[in-house]
């Protein structure tokens, strides 16, 4: 096995441990921190069931951005809504035999994997544009969208310009999981598309796309309108108001 | 045992979709291999870039007409053709060699519906 196909082997390891229990870690601090007030966002759903359907809808439409920002909400939706594609195309890497449904979806992939820097590209010109955008925008937040970019654009590369052995890259992802190690291919396009990637599972558990996970945990979104009906007391909290109330 | 912690190290990668298949081994597509010595262009460009000659001498073709260059169709057909794969089907045609990297790979072609994948030289064969 040649020096590059260990090297990228080892690389898909460790971002992946990295990856996974750095995910985890973040999952569990988000799931186990305090949240003392009772703050959601109102007007908010006064049952559970509404509760959930309201993260439901921020996860699946963004409607908090819709009522916020209609250009972001577009662009976001753009680049999410491809990726998603994207991701579903991929996993012809992945499967073997590949399920029907990922078959029928490679055409909307590429269309996904354009929609998706099209999407990023409109978000990092408001970036560049929008005066009070660019006053806070630091250092992260253009290198975030510029590793994007740059995994989206050379996924198209291979796509439209310098192809690479898709059967021997495919040999390759799941010599991977099989513990079966395969040559990757050595073509510069997939090599750097590769390398971003696993740059981006490093990266991903000490960045803002936490915010995929963390969604799920904020307090103003998941917390129900009962304020009146129960008392919301956080169970650290719970023994010294037991001790006030003797 | 290993086969299952690579696919759980891998989940993150998948997005939680890892499936892992019995059998030994990282199941391969095993394309025929064509007569003579070699193909049109060298074999690693063939893999990368078979559709490109394949669709560009299309345009060629149908918009400016022109004819016969070393990309055509029916060449592949030529060194290409096997047995076809469904048993019905006495003759020797493109499809199995096709086939047999395209499903791997999920990818759908429509050429044979309208040029014929039937060698010549296989019984009943018609270009
Ligand atoms: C003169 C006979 C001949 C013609 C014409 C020909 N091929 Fe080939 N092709 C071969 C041979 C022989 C090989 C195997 C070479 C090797 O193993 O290194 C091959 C290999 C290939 C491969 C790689 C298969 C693998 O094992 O990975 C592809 C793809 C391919 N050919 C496609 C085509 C297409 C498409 C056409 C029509 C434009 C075509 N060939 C025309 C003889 C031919
Ligand atoms: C060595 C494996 C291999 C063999 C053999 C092979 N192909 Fe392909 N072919 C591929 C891969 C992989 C792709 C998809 C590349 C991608 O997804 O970008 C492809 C894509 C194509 C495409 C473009 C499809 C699209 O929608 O973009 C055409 C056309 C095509 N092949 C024709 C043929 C024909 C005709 C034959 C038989 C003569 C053949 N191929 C044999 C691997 C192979
Ligand atoms: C709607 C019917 C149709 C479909 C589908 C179709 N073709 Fe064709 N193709 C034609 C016609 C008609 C010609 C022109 C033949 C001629 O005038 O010589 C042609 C010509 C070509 C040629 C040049 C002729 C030669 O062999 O030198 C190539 C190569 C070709 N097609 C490849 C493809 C491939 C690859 C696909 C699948 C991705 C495909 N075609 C799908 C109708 C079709």
């Amino acid at each position: 096995m040649s020096l590059l196909t260990v090297l990228y082997v080892l690389l898909f390891y460790a971002a992946a441990v990295i990856f996974v229990v750095g995910l985890g870690r973040k999952i569990w601090q988000f799931a186990t921190v305090p949240a003392p007030l009772k703050i959601p966002t109102t007007p908010a759903p006064t049952t559970r069931g509404g509760v959930a359907l309201r993260i439901a809808r921020e996860v699946a439409l963004f409607e908090s951005l819709f009522k916020s920002n209609r250009w972001i909400w577009v662009f976001a939706v753009l680049f999410h809504a491809g990726l998603l594609l994207v991701v579903v195309r991929h996993l012809r890497y992945f499967t073997e035999p590949v399920w029907g449904v990922v078959t029928l979806a490679q055409p909307f992939g590429i269309y996904g994997g354009m929609a998706m820097v099209v999407g990023l590209l409109g978000l990092w010109a408001r970036r560049a544009v929008v005066d009070r955008v660019r006053y806070i925008s630091s250092p992260s937040d253009h290198l975030m969208l510029a590793l994007l970019v740059a995994i989206g654009a050379t996924g198209l590369g291979m796509k439209y310009v310098l192809h690479t052995d898709i059967v021997q890259i495919k040999a390759f992802t799941l010599g991977l999981l099989y513990f079966d190690w395969r040559p990757l291919p050595g073509d510069p396009l997939l090599l750097l598309h590769l390398g971003l990637v696993a740059l981006l599972m490093i990266v991903f558990p000490f960045s803002k796309l936490l915010h995929a996970p963390g969604v799920f945990f904020s307090p103003s979104r998941n917390m129900v309108d009962n304020p009146r009906e129960t008392r919301h007391v956080a169970p650290w909290a719970a023994p010294l108001d037991a001790a006030r109330d003797r | 045992m290993m086969r299952l912690t690579g696919g759980l190290l891998l989940v993150g990668l998948a997005l939680g979709a890892v499936p892992v298949s019995a059998g030994d081994g990282v199941p391969l597509p095993t394309p025929a291999r064509g007569k003579g010595t070699q193909c049109v262009e060298p074999t690693d460009t063939m893999r990368r870039y078979h559709m490109d000659y394949l669709l560009h001498q299309r345009d060629e073709t149908v918009h400016r007409g022109i004819r016969g260059t070393k990309y055509a169709l029916k060449d592949c057909v030529e060194c290409h053709a096997t047995p076809d794969p469904r048993p019905e089907v006495r003759a020797l045609t493109l499809y199995g060699f096709c086939k047999e990297c395209h499903d791997y790979a999920a990818v759908s072609i429509d050429c044979f519906g309208c040029h014929t994948p039937v060698s010549a030289s296989s019984e009943g064969g018609s270009q």
